[in-house]
């Protein structure tokens, strides 16, 4: 059955020339997964937006939006904020209450449910998510994955029929993204909750979805079954596709959508079929760096007060001149600690620091740049160029070199725009430039790829490679371990308060078992030889013809 | 603990705490005020052993002090001169007054430091919400607000210490425009951000229609006793002082300090109001302790 | 609307005026008069606020600035009594007008304390910050708020005026006992502090206050709030 449909929908913001959507005719079928996606900017917020009455985007809308037939405007507006759930992308700014008992109620009070019904329902929800402790904890003592299983579930007790999912994982840890997506695919096999879901992470949902719908240019360029999706993405999109998917397809011809692998088990059975050996003339990863230390750390202790755990303990680190160092490790390990020390920001209580072989108590911070996981706290003023002239001023740089900068990366048609107004991407770019006024030796990131497209990703990792070419250091944190794969010369892994590894970064995937990249899990201990990125198995694999065994 | 004070219906904590403010206000009498500060010191230990009351002694000795010393200074009012200093009489009567003061002030701020104990800000919440509904979800919103602008403000002064702008060091002119700023970024930020909080709120159906409450605290039978308790020795209170039993005549001439036949009463009524807590939260101490021992 | 502009202002006025003039009258029954100058000038604007439709966005941008009011001290608390939340509060209330004021300057108060635990002076300074926002935001759009010699003054003087009404708790516990000299004493005995108050709102309002008001008018037409600047 039809649950919500638009019909020829066209919408545009005030004040904007371009249209945000152009004849968008779309459908949501009782039941359904399904998964929009596209890449930024391309009208995906929008449209589920318009599916939310209460929302009440401002622009200008044409064309109709159903729901089970009648018109949303014509339906009852208690019952549509009652059956069409929302939950957004940001866990932290749609939680409204102090503690997760209130955050729950909260939707039922809006709607006027008696206590008694209301003590009924969290009863069971408790019961099902399994949140007896977390019923009487403060909300901002929550992790982003509970955080966000508390919308879920402050919405679920409203009873939806269809949820609605605005890049629900972006901000999320790898583990808790997989969790909250199982968690998804349970409700809707378990409830027959229709869920449509906006995301960038494919990985998992290839397998769960049952409709896939890619939206560009405020248009739907399809609107398919993941198998059939997979021809669609070829070619031109395909960074959106599961790497299990990828590296079929970097070999084999997309003719036969049918036997495309979306997961690691699919592909270790395809691969199981293959004649791969190593290229021969493989020639070694660039060796050209020399392996100088720039920094040093040395048993490293550090506690936040005097009563609670040590973050930080013996903890001992190198990082070498001119790498891309990233610090892997799950939450709570200690890895945004270990930056702060790094950039000077906090004093270990015990250990050495030196910096280019000498001693030092802390870091100088004018020789280190640090990207925060949120650029805009970086701005100070109303436009770029209000922001980069105080800092060329600071740094004793003319305007002129100031500008040579901002050409290098292609910024100067956004000089005149107020940071807020600038998409992720953009942002992190101009954060990044007003650091390098700076000019410093050594540049620390953390998180950046958090909430970015696939491509928007390749862009900011040409943009960090250019920046390490002239000589700058590199220190990442991260979770992303696909990014890491592909982009970093080193690894370190952080577990309770130590860096219990630092490798080479295929070495370092190629010996984990859990840890590491999906085509480094299909691809470890077979008959095959082990990569760990697609990239790598394009230039290493050598595949001979298909065994025929396999047909 | 379920069952001692604090787990009275906020109406009637609430009921109690007024009752006591009001009581320590006309009872201006040395013994009644004595005794109330001293019953309210028990009170203090019995709910946290004293913690919160510690952290105020300075402020409640300061003050003493500085109504006991300065009473007798500037009131002039009195017939018993005891001392002349500067050519200032001290009267007797205005250090009792003095005292009086002290006691008051005393009696009242260990009264809040219970307070905080005691009416939790859900209950706080609780109540405000019945009087001023949508006032109180603007204070909730705000205080859900409060930890994640924390965690922002230090993430602000991270950020922008990298960059040079700090409040670690240089002029206080300075330091404080550079605080200043890190307010705004927090306010240009959370604004942003803010939108999307309104639309959770929104998307969940806030203001389609009029609210129900959750009724996290139910009336219950031993609510209704502890009512009546306080009404009633409410009302004996303010009979006595009525009667000028539990207040201490000044003026025109000073009173026997002394208390007498039924003054007694009275204390005795306002010693059972003050020490509600005492009994209600002592009895569930008790009770532990011999169903440890039994064990 | 305007009626009731006009019977908050006149409020107001008699009540300065009368602690002006005779300070004594108020010292004497100042329990009296403040209980009703109380519920005289609040309460209807707090009533009509409580029974206002307010927009889940209205409700979540005042929140937003009572919060803000009351964690801006924290980076302050190395440098004693410098704090921003009276400015914090101006700012927003010539923003967003009187009733927001009210609502944001009590709220601060009340959330401040809420943290730090309850005190005898709660409700003093609910009102002091209450009405601090108040008549900032009645006088917003007159020349009084728009020329910032005019917002300066304001500022300083609050400062002070803060500083007395917060003092008046501990009369109050004194159950009008204690005489004016006290009042006067415990006045001067806090000098510095509102001394450093109130400098420190000329401070944050010269230097911030239009910036503030920009930035908060931006978001007032971002959000599509306040319309009618109630």
């Amino acid at each position: 059955m039809e649950l919500l449909s638009a019909r020829s929908l066209n919408f545009t913001y005030p004040k904007s020339s371009d249209q945000a959507l152009t004849n968008i005719d779309f459908n949501v079928n009782e039941g359904d997964f399904m998964v929009l996606c596209g890449p930024s900017g391309s009208g995906k917020s929008t449209l589920v937006r318009l599916f939310k009455q209460e929302l009440e985007l401002h622009g200008e809308r044409i064309g109709e939006i159903k729901y089970k037939g009648a018109r949303l405007e014509d339906n009852d507006p208690f019952l549509l904020a009652k059956e069409i759930g929302m939950v957004f992308q940001d866990p932290e700014n749609q939680i409204v209450m102090n503690t997760v008992m209130e955050e729950l109620l909260f939707g039922m009070e809006n709607l006027g449910f008696s206590s008694n019904e209301m003590r009924k329902k969290v009863a069971e929800i408790v019961h099902y998510f399994g949140f007896h402790h977390l019923l009487h904890q403060r909300t901002s003592e929550l992790s982003g994955g509970e955080k966000q299983q508390v919308n879920l579930a402050s919405i679920l007790l409203l009873d939806p029929k269809i949820l609605i999912l605005d890049e629900p994982t972006a901000q999320l840890d790898p583990i808790a993204a997989k969790d909250f997506i199982h968690l998804l695919k349970q409700l809707n096999d378990e409830f027959g909750i229709t869920i449509v879901i906006v995301e960038h992470r494919l990985n998992e949902l290839f397998s769960i979805a049952n409709r896939i719908v890619m939206l560009d240019k405020g248009q739907i360029k399809f609107d398919a079954k993941p198998r059939d999706a997979i021809k669609l993405f070829y070619s031109k999109m395909d960074a959106y596709l599961p790497e299990a998917s990828q590296l079929y397809l970097a070999f084999m011809e997309a003719k036969e959508a049918s036997n495309v692998p979306f997961t690691v088990k699919e592909s270790k059975h395809w691969l199981s079929g293959m004649d791969i050996t190593l290229r021969s003339t493989v020639d070694e990863e660039e060796a050209s760096y020399i392996n100088k230390t720039l920094l040093e750390l040395k048993e490293i202790d550090f506690r936040y007060a005097k009563h609670t755990k040590p973050v930080l303990s013996n903890l001992s680190l190198a990082v070498h001149e001119g790498e891309w160092l990233a610090i892997l490790g799950g939450n709570g390990t200690g890895k945004s600690t270990l930056l702060k020390i790094i950039a000077g920001l906090k004093t270990s209580q015990h250990g050495k620091i030196k910096y280019k072989g000498k001693k030092i108590k802390k870091m100088d911070q004018k020789r280190i740049g640090y990207l925060p996981q949120n650029p805009k706290l970086y701005f100070l003023h109303e436009t770029l160029q209000e922001e980069y002239h105080a800092l060329g001023e600071k740094h004793g740089k003319s305007d002129d070199e100031v500008f040579e900068l901002v050409k290098e990366f292609q910024m100067e048609s956004l000089l005149h725009r107020h940071p807020y107004d600038l998409s992720g991407g953009e942002l992190q770019r101009a954060a990044l430039v007003g650091i390098l006024i700076g000019n410093p030796e050594l540049l620390l990131l953390d998180e950046p790829t958090k909430g970015l497209d696939p491509a928007f990703k390749d862009e900011f990792a040409k943009v960090i490679q250019s920046v390490r070419k002239s000589g700058v250091t590199i220190v990442m944190v991260t979770h992303d371990i696909e990014f890491a794969a592909k982009h970093v010369t080193r690894c370190s892994m952080m577990f309770q308060g130590d860096v219990i590894v630092t490798e080479k970064t295929t070495t370092f995937l190629k010996e984990n078992n859990y840890y590491t990249t999906m085509i480094s899990r299909i691809t470890k201990d077979s008959h095959v030889p082990t990569v760990v990125t697609v990239e790598e198995a394009k230039t290493h694999w050598l595949m001979k013809k298909e065994l025929l065994s396999s047909v | 603990m379920p069952r001692g004070f604090r787990s009275f219906h906020p109406f009637v904590l609430m009921l109690y705490y007024i009752a006591v403010i009001a009581g320590l206000m006309i009872n201006q009498h040395p013994f009644f005020l004595l005794a109330a500060f001293i019953c309210l010191v028990f009170v203090n230990l019995i709910l946290d052993k004293g913690v919160e009351l510690n952290k105020w002694k300075y402020m409640i000795l300061f003050l003493s002090l500085f109504v006991l010393v300065l009473t007798p200074i500037f009131n002039q009012q009195g017939n018993i001169v005891l001392w002349t200093v500067f050519s200032r009489e001290i009267y007797l009567e205005a250090i009792i007054q003095g005292f009086m003061i002290a006691c008051t002030l005393s009696g009242i701020l260990a009264l809040f430091t219970t307070f905080s104990i005691v009416i939790t800000s859900d209950k706080f919440l609780y109540m405000f919400s019945k009087v001023f509904p949508k006032w109180a979800l603007i204070l909730m919103l705000a205080l859900r607000f409060v930890p994640l602008f924390r965690k922002r403000l230090s993430d602000i002064q991270d950020v922008q210490e990298m960059k040079g702008v700090s409040m670690k060091d240089g002029k206080l002119r300075e330091k404080a425009q550079n605080g200043m700023l890190f307010i705004q970024i927090l306010l240009t930020y959370s604004l942003e951000e803010a939108i999307q909080t309104a639309d959770s709120m929104s998307a969940r159906g806030y203001g389609l229609q009029k609210r129900s409450n959750y009724e996290s605290y139910a009336w219950k039978l031993r609510d209704s006793y502890v009512l009546i308790y306080i009404i009633a020795f409410s009302l004996l209170i303010i009979i006595g002082w009525q009667l000028h039993e539990s207040v201490l005549m000044l003026a025109p001439t000073l009173e026997s300090i002394a208390l007498e036949g039924n003054s007694w009463f009275y204390l005795i009524g306002w010693i059972s109001l003050i020490s509600l807590p005492i009994w209600t939260e002592g009895k569930e101490v008790m009770k532990w302790s011999f169903y440890q021992r039994d064990l | 609307m305007a009626n009731e502009k006009g019977i908050t202002f006149v409020g107001v006025a008699i009540f300065f005026l009368l602690l002006m003039f005779f300070p004594d009258l108020i010292i004497e029954h100042y329990l009296f008069i403040s209980i009703l100058f109380i519920i005289a000038i609040l309460m209807p604007s707090i009533i009509r606020t409580s029974r206002k439709n307010m927009t889940s966005r209205e409700m979540v941008m005042l929140a937003v600035l009572a919060a803000i009011a009351s964690v801006s001290r924290i980076p302050f608390a190395s440098i004693p009594s410098v704090q921003p939340t009276t400015f914090v509060i101006i700012a927003s209330a010539i923003a967003l007008g009187p009733q927001s004021g009210l609502i944001i300057g009590a709220s601060a108060a009340l959330i401040s304390n809420m943290l730090l635990g309850q005190g005898p002076w709660t409700p003093w300074q609910m009102v002091s910050w209450g009405m601090i926002g108040f008549v900032a935001g009645l006088f917003a759009k007159s020349f009084f708020m728009k020329r910032l010699t005019w917002r300066l003054i304001y500022g300083f003087i609050v400062g002070f005026l803060f500083g007395w009404v917060m003092n008046l708790w501990i009369l109050f516990s004194g159950f009008g006992e204690l005489n004016l000299e006290t009042f006067i004493l415990l006045n001067t005995s806090s000098f510095y502090f509102d001394l450093a108050h109130a400098l420190s709102n000329v401070f944050f309002l010269f230097l911030f206050s239009g910036v503030w008001i920009k930035i908060l008018n931006r978001f007032k037409e971002k959000y599509g709030v306040f319309g009618d600047g109630g």
